[in-house]
Parts: C-alpha cells; sequence; structure tokens
C-alpha cells in the first residue's frame, strides 16, 4: 500500500481543496462541545482534540431524516436525501468512530438494504485521524481497534509533526488522494518507521482494557441469570446518553408528521434504554424494567451482534462512560462480568 | 474533627443494620473522579461508601425511579424504608417529593451530610486527563487532592459547579440523622439571570436557539431530575402527541420550555439537569429564572416545608398578576 | 436500490366488526391500487405485513387470507394509534401495505401429520391461513383440531366462520369462554384448560398457539404436560415493530428479529431466549 506525506504548513490547503469540491464535515468546537458540523473554512477544522463529544455517525445516519413525504393519501416526493449533490468526505475521523461505521454497515446492508444509509455510505469519504492522546476511558484495544486502526475506513492521517503520514486504504480514497495528488509527496521508509513507532507510543498510553471480544461472548451466554444484572442497572437513570453518543447504536423510529395537510414519514433514532422504545399498545412491555433494558444492551452490544455478524457492536471509545450522569463504568462494569 | 468519611461509613452501617431498612443509598468512588450511586445492602457494603465534594448525585431520584410491576401471587410487598445520603439540595427534593406526596415521609430514613459544593468533574479531569485513583479532601476553600499518589491543593472556587457557588441551603433541612459539621451558607444572587433579563428578545433567542439546536433529546435532563417522575410523560405520549420526535430546534424548544415550565414552583436547584447534559446546554439557567420570578413574583420557594402547598395549587387574593400578558 | 420503506398504496374494499368494546376488533379487506402488485404480493400462512395509514403509521399485522384468496385480508385490534386510525376507516379509505414479511408457519413440513391450533382472543388471526391451508389439502395432513376461546361471545374473533366449520366433519373445533352464559353449550373456562379436557395426543402431531402472552405461557407448560416436545410447539411473537425489516432494533428476542426471524418460533428455539417475555 502506498503511503504519502503532507506536509503540516499545506495541512490546510487539502482541507481547502476538499471544501471546493466536496461538502466536508469536520471536527468543531462550540462551547466545549465537539462534533461533526459542515465547515466552510479550514480554519474551523479542529486537528488537536482527544475525540469528539457526538460520534461522527449522524452524518450517514442522520438523527432525523425523511425518509418520504406524503399529501393525503398519495405517497409524493419519494426519497429526500439530504442537500448533497457534491461528495461528501468527513474528515478527522477518529479510528475507533472509523471501526463503528464498518460496524453498522452489517445491519443496514444485510437482507433488506437500507437505502438511505448505504447510498450516502457509498459517495461519502471517510478520512481518518490517528488517535494521539487517548481519553481516560478508552480501551479501543480491547475491541480489536487502536490509535491507528484503519478499518472502516477509506483514507488515514498521522500526525508526525511537521508533517502528516496519509495511508491510501480504498479505491474511494484513491480517487480522492488523485484529485489532490500534487499536496502530497511519497512517504519516506523512515516515515512509515516513525508512524509505527507512534502508533505503539500511543497505543501504550491506554490504561484501560477488558478481555477479549471473544470471551466477553462466550462469559455473557453463561451469565444470562445473575444477580449483578440488577445490581448494576438499579444505577441506571434510563436516559438515552449512552445510545445516542455511541457510534455503533443504530436503532430508530419511525413517525409520521403532518403539517397543513402535507405529511412525511420521519425516522429519528430511538433508545433501547427507554421504556417506551419496547412498550406494546396494550400496555404489555417484554423489557419492562431497566435491568431488562440495560441487559439487552449490553448483550446486543457484545452477544448478539457477535451472534449475528461476528463482529463486536463496540468500538471502545468510552463516551458511554464519560457521559453517564449516574457515572455507571462500563469499562469496570465489562471487567465484573469477567470476574463472575 | 473526627474524619467524615468514618462518620458516613458509621451513619450508614448503623442505617443498614436496622431491620426495616432495605438498603442504603449512598456514593461510591469509580475510576478517576468518577462517584457513582451505590445502593449498601450489607454492613460490609457501607465500607465502599464516601462523602467528598466528587460526590454530585442527587440519589432523590432513586426513590422514584423503580418500576413498579406487578407483584407475583403470594409475594408480599416489601414495605421496609430506604434509607439515603442528602446534601443541601438534595434535602429540598426530598421535602418537595413528601410535600407533592410523591413519596411518604415515613418510607425514608435520611442521612443528612452538610456538603460544602460538588466540584465540576470536567474541570478536574481536564487538569489530570489520565487519573486513576483519586481522593478528594475539602479542606475549607480548597480541596485537597491526592491524584495517583500525588498531592495537590485546589481552590475550590475554581472548580466548584455553578449552583454551588450561590448555595444557599448546604446543610440539609430535613433528616433523621445528621452526619457531619454544619457549613457556612452562602447568599444566593440571581445576577447573571438579571444581566440576561435586560437582554433584548433577538439577543435572548439567538442565545438559546444556539443551545436548543444542539439538543440531542437524550431525556437526561428529565431523567435525572428527582421531580420528573410522572409515570407517563407528556413527552413519550403519541396520540394526543404534544411534541415531535423530530429533533430540530422548534421541537427541542418546545421540549426545553415544556421541561422547565413543568418544574415551575418545583424546581430546588440542584442542578443534576445541567450537569446531566452532555450537550453543554445550560438548562439549570432556565430553571433559576423561573426560581427567581418565582421568588419574586410569589415570595414562594418549593422543598423548604413538607407541610407546604405546591405554588401552582394556592390562590391568594394578592397574588402578583404582572406576568399575565 | 429499492427501497423497502416505501409502501404499497392500496384502497380498504371491506370492513367487517368481529367483536365489539374498547379494545374491538375488526375485518379489512385491502386491494392494491397497481395490479402488477397484486399479482406479485405472495405469502405464506403466518406471515406479516405493515399495514398503514398515511399520517398515523404503521403497525405489524398477520395477513389472514391466502396467496391464493382473491382478496387481502387483516383482522385488526383497536389499541394504538395507528390501529384506532383504522378501525375509524371506511370502505374505500386508503391504507398503505409494506411486506409481506416473517418467516410465516412451515406448513409443508407438517404434511402428513395432525395439527393442533390453541388459540385465544386476536390470537385466531395467524391460525386462520393455517385451517384454510390445511382445508385446501385436505388429504396432505392428518386429523385437524381448533381449540379457540375468547373472554366472552361477543369476544370471538371469526365467529360466523367458527361456527362454519363446526358444521365440517374433518375439523374438530372445541370453543371456550371465560366465564359462563346463557345459551353456551362448549367449554367455560381458560384455553389452557380445555387444551387439558381435548387431551390431544402428541403423537405425529404439531401444536400451535396464538394469543395473549399469558395464555400463550400457560398453553405450552399444558402441552409439555401432554407429551408434546419442544420441537412440536409452535408460536408466534408480536413485539412492538417499526421497520419490519430487521434494522430499528425493538423486537428483538436475543439475537433474533421477530420481524424478520419471527414472528413464529418453535418452542425449542424460543425456551433459550433470555429475552422472551411470555418465558
Amino acid at each position: 500500500m502506498t503511503a504519502f506525506s503532507l506536509p503540516r504548513n499545506e495541512a490546510d490547503d487539502f482541507l481547502v481543496a476538499l471544501i471546493e469540491k466536496q461538502s466536508l464535515f469536520a471536527p468543531v468546537e462550540k462551547d466545549s462541545i465537539i462534533s461533526y458540523q459542515l465547515v466552510a473554512n479550514p480554519g474551523d477544522a479542529l486537528w488537536n482534540f482527544s475525540n469528539s463529544t457526538v460520534p461522527p455517525k449522524g452524518i450517514l445516519f442522520p438523527q432525523t431524516e425523511t425518509l418520504f413525504k406524503f399529501t393525503g393519501s398519495e405517497v409524493s416526493g419519494g426519497i429526500e436525501l439530504p442537500p448533497q449533490e457534491k461528495e461528501t468526505v468527513i474528515f478527522g475521523i477518529r479510528p475507533c468512530d472509523g471501526r463503528a461505521f464498518k460496524i453498522v454497515d452489517h445491519i443496514f446492508g444485510w437482507d433488506y438494504q437500507d437505502p438511505y444509509y448505504l447510498e450516502r455510505r457509498a459517495r461519502t469519504v471517510l478520512v481518518g485521524l490517528s488517535c494521539y492522546e487517548p481519553a481516560s476511558n478508552c480501551f479501543c484495544t480491547s475491541l480489536n481497534g487502536g490509535p491507528s486502526s484503519k478499518e472502516g475506513l477509506d483514507m488515514l492521517l498521522t500526525d508526525l509533526g511537521d508533517r502528516y503520514y496519509l495511508e491510501v486504504l480504498t479505491d474511494k480514497g484513491g480517487k480522492l488522494l488523485n484529485k489532490n495528488r500534487k499536496l502530497f509527496a511519497l512517504a519516506l521508509d523512515s516515515d512509515t518507521k516513525e508512524k509505527n513507532s507512534l502508533s505503539k507510543k500511543v497505543e501504550s498510553k491506554l490504561k484501560r482494557k477488558v478481555m477479549s471480544c471473544d470471551e466477553l461472548q462466550k462469559k455473557m451466554g453463561d451469565l444470562k441469570e445473575h444477580k449483578f444484572w440488577e445490581e448494576t442497572s438499579l444505577r441506571c437513570l434510563g436516559c438515552g446518553i449512552c445510545t445516542y453518543l455511541c457510534p455503533t447504536c443504530h436503532c430508530f423510529d419511525m413517525q409520521d408528521e403532518v403539517t397543513d395537510g402535507k405529511g412525511r414519514r420521519v425516522r429519528m433514532w430511538d433508545s433501547c434504554m427507554f421504556r417506551e422504545y419496547t412498550l406494546h399498545a396494550s400496555g404489555e412491555n417484554p423489557r419492562p424494567t431497566r435491568v431488562e433494558r440495560f441487559k439487552n444492551r449490553l448483550y446486543h452490544k457484545y452477544k448478539y451482534y457477535p451472534d449475528s455478524f461476528k463482529i463486536t457492536a463496540c468500538v471502545g471509545c468510552g463516551r458511554c462512560t464519560r457521559y453517564c450522569p449516574a457515572n455507571l463504568d462500563l469499562i469496570d462494569i465489562l471487567t465484573e462480568i469477567g470476574k463472575i | 474533627m473526627r474524619n467524615i468519611q468514618k462518620i458516613i461509613k458509621d451513619g450508614a452501617r448503623k442505617a443498614v443494620a436496622r431491620d426495616d431498612v432495605k438498603y442504603v443509598l449512598g456514593w461510591t468512588p469509580g475510576y478517576g473522579f468518577r462517584v457513582s450511586p451505590f445502593f449498601a445492602r450489607t454492613a460490609e457494603d457501607t465500607e465502599r461508601l464516601i462523602f467528598s465534594p466528587l460526590c454530585a448525585n442527587n440519589l432523590t431520584i432513586y426513590l422514584t425511579l423503580q418500576e413498579k410491576l406487578p407483584l407475583p401471587k403470594a409475594a408480599a410487598l416489601d414495605k421496609r424504608k430506604i434509607a439515603l445520603f442528602v446534601k443541601g439540595c438534595d434535602s429540598r427534593a426530598v421535602i418537595q417529593l413528601i410535600a407533592e406526596r410523591g413519596i411518604s415521609r415515613d418510607e425514608l430514613v435520611i442521612l443528612g451530610v452538610p456538603c460544602g459544593g460538588v466540584i465540576d468533574i470536567s474541570k478536574l479531569e481536564a487538569k489530570f486527563p489520565q487519573a486513576i485513583k483519586v481522593e478528594a479532601v475539602e479542606e475549607g476553600e480548597k480541596l485537597s487532592l491526592k491524584v495517583d499518589g500525588k498531592s495537590q491543593e485546589i481552590p475550590k472556587e475554581d472548580i466548584l459547579l455553578k449552583k454551588c457557588s450561590l448555595c444557599e441551603y448546604p446543610n440539609p433541612l430535613i433528616y433523621d440523622v445528621l452526619l457531619g459539621e454544619e457549613k457556612q451558607k452562602k447568599t444566593k444572587d440571581y445576577q447573571g439571570i438579571s444581566t440576561f433579563e435586560e437582554k433584548s428578545p433577538n439577543e435572548k433567542w439567538t442565545y438559546w436557539g444556539d443551545k436548543f439546536a444542539r439538543c440531542i433529546r437524550c431525556y437526561a435532563c428529565r431523567n435525572i431530575c428527582p421531580l420528573c417522575y410522572c409515570d407517563s410523560c407528556i413527552l413519550d405520549k403519541l396520540s394526543p402527541q404534544w411534541i415531535r420526535r423530530s429533533v430540530n430546534l422548534s421541537e427541542n424548544t418546545v421540549f426545553q420550555l415544556l421541561r422547565t415550565f413543568h418544574l415551575t414552583g418545583r424546581c430546588i436547584g440542584c442542578g443534576e439537569c445541567e450537569r446531566a447534559c452532555p450537550m453543554g446546554i445550560p438548562v439549570g439557567e432556565l430553571n433559576r429564572k423561573l426560581e427567581k420570578d418565582v421568588r419574586e413574583l410569589f415570595a414562594y420557594e418549593p422543598g423548604i416545608d413538607i407541610e407546604e402547598k405546591s405554588l401552582l395549587s394556592q390562590f391568594k387574593p394578592e397574588d402578583s398578576e404582572d406576568f399575565i400578558l | 436500490m429499492e427501497n423497502p420503506y416505501i409502501p404499497y398504496l392500496a384502497v380498504i374494499t371491506d370492513i367487517r366488526d368481529e367483536t365489539v368494546g374498547e379494545r374491538a376488533i375488526k375485518t379489512f379487506r385491502i386491494a392494491f391500487q397497481e395490479s402488477s402488485v397484486s399479482k406479485n404480493f405472495t405469502y405464506q400462512p403466518g406471515q406479516c405485513a405493515m399495514l398503514g395509514i398515511l399520517g398515523k403509521g404503521e403497525s405489524m399485522i398477520s395477513i389472514n387470507s391466502l396467496a391464493n384468496d382473491d382478496y387481502l385480508q387483516f383482522s385488526v385490534m383497536k389499541m394504538g394509534k395507528v390501529t384506532s386510525g383504522l378501525h375509524e376507516c371506511e370502505v374505500g379509505d386508503a391504507a398503505t401495505v409494506r411486506g409481506p414479511y416473517g418467516n410465516g408457519f412451515p406448513v409443508d413440513d407438517w404434511k402428513g401429520k395432525d395439527i393442533i391450533l390453541i388459540g385465544g382472543g386476536i390470537g385466531q388471526a395467524p391460525l386462520r391461513p393455517v385451517i384454510n391451508y390445511v382445508l385446501n389439502r385436505r388429504k396432505q395432513y392428518g386429523k385437524l383440531t381448533l381449540i379457540y376461546g375468547a373472554r366472552a361471545v361477543s369476544d370471538l374473533c371469526f365467529r360466523k366462520e367458527l361456527l362454519e366449520l363446526k358444521k365440517l366433519k374433518h375439523l374438530n373445533v372445541h370453543l371456550s369462554i371465560d366465564k359462563k352464559e346463557d345459551g353456551w353449550k362448549e367449554f367455560v373456562g381458560f384455553v389452557p384448560d380445555n387444551l387439558l379436557k381435548v387431551h390431544p395426543s402428541p403423537k405425529n402431531a404439531i401444536a400451535v398457539t396464538c394469543g395473549p402472552p399469558i395464555m400463550i405461557k400457560f398453553v405450552i407448560a399444558n402441552l409439555l404436560k401432554l407429551g408434546f416436545s419442544d420441537e412440536q410447539i409452535f408460536t408466534t411473537i408480536e413485539n412492538r415493530m417499526k421497520c419490519g425489516i430487521g434494522k430499528c432494533g425493538r423486537c428483538n428476542v436475543d439475537n433474533l428479529y421477530a420481524c424478520k426471524d419471527g414472528p413464529v418460533f418453535s418452542y425449542a428455539i424460543l425456551k433459550n431466549l433470555l429475552n422472551w417475555s411470555s418465558g
């Protein structure tokens, strides 16, 4: 695989080129909240940050999106895709969030194809940015990821101080490179060495670890009934933070909205932590308490998803732990599961 | 002064030993600066409890959070009391809950702990991003920290949660046992709110529109609120649907305003909504504005007296009508 | 790329009241607007479809006609927003259909076997196409037994059809109501008890039960008592659903989705699942 090098002082030129020809989403900070936004100025994009508050999943799977419109009893307008005639580039994706797209690809692509996600996925180039300062609750290495993991991404940039090291990972990434080829020099062997040693160094900064995905999957199969679940989930407040900020959570609701005779069917993120998520109209609820709901969320990630798709639905980004208002610590919980 | 940790553990152990107590709700340290709610059921469990300025969670929420499922045949209702630790503001939530008949006083054993303010842990995490084991001890106006063996002192005022730097009620107003020494009250001022009130409607909208636009509707502010305990919340109803589930500025604004208005004359200012918000929306400011209005218009303060009627269920001929447009 | 979220447009051609009351049941016949859709819309007994009204939403409803019938039929209990909306509809009103979804009953695997159907309330809806499927191929199956009950006579779904079925010789129909009523000559009591009274033999038999979760729980317990093996018992799961195509997440029973992998499950599969509410 060919690698390239981009001088630091030309990095903004790369973003300018991206903005000119594509819709560019990049990490942006506002009121200490980092999220991926459509940017018009290269200066708005963050290059130095630990990870975003909100993962970039919403660009391909928006929190709210119109599936189709209707007037009266007639479906009209068909699919409404977001206003992106240009190809989209998401810049500055941390490798954990890049892996998350690969995981979510399974659910949207199995059996019935989800055209909204998949079409957006097809015309979006994912440009990763290696992690250099993991946050205290990062544990990606336990989930087969790492600070320079390439899975799911089309390109990966790694900060080598005075220059960025660029790896092209897919044809899509190659095409984007070719459009901007003049900005990049071929990387030297010494660059590759430097990048590899940097990745190892960053990896050693990760302090938190849990057992392997295989072990977790097996362990949870043996642990269906245990008082541990009740004790743990009693502390859960049942809010949607851990699911909404999770880069791999993909559940949604569908509702119809009608205004002045014009309607649309909308899908919006939903959360398995909400009681209403599974509540039947009859009042019956297969997951009536936080115990079942909490358990289901963890089982979905570490058992059901790998059972179905041979990949764990967690990338170890640590957001659920970082933002839980009850300070429920997923890493502790997984560690605890290992001890039972 | 006896060590507060020992006082806390002793108090919890005594409570948990009672036959009529189901468990003691307290705080236990976790990884780094995090402290989590903890249900202590045995004397051994109580050894894990602590109290420090890192104990942010208002545990009152757990009194109403537990789902009430139909009991299995022949099973008797567990009528044992719940013992819980309350800081000053938390105790006001308990009072308000009792006053609203959300819970009954005799279901509780209240362990009061005077509180000198709670720390905004995101500020500490920014200073010590790789902290693993942390001990925090309050020493007057300073926080003495031991982070992975290294000691350091930080002025509290730099790192307190905003609501704590203006706290009028550091000492619990209701308790069965008071554990620890009473703290000095601070004077509440609404300066920030008053300044904001002076702004033009346009400026206000720009400010709040910007904040509401990024609300992800995770409902953490609702779920963590000790006084949001309706069995069926207006936000979740489908027919009629009062608020659409679409996440956009319009629906988010309705949601935020409804949430605030439902707490008019009820919010006791524990600030948990604001602390919970992952998107950094200062939702507590909305509550503080209504708290100010309620005080100025009706000289009313919720969560002080369990016998007090709720603001909206009482009417006095001399009530202010200035707010009616 | 085909879009599985866009529904077929259809019209309600017939509405019949099955039961009345707060949770009334109505039977709807639906015709697609485009004849090409009607031609291609084939399905198995036990399969479902998303029946909807634009502006209200969609509900996953069991199709209770057969693919070679000249009509498409659903029976709907008035319950939530969409089903209440359907109950307000009149003949000629527009509806939408997506599907067919789910696995359906493995009726062809059951050839040569005795079939015992045990239903309660609206649970008769998914059983109806099984009865008709077997009746259309009567010689290919063994004994056919229907044990069906409701709270009261007025709550019996497909009452008229049931009375017709009772007249047939090659089908045993055992009806029940929960509480005694004047003129009722059949069993009084719960469906699981009627099952014990009828006492079907498990020998070379398949038992299928549909109905309220609590009924299913006791029916399965009684079937096991009667000597049925886990593999001989089938039931359906109707969880809350939105997408119908295994994406939105909510209908999961462990790693299976009721909408896609179900709604039909054998008890052999079901009993090991954690998230089965009747378990």
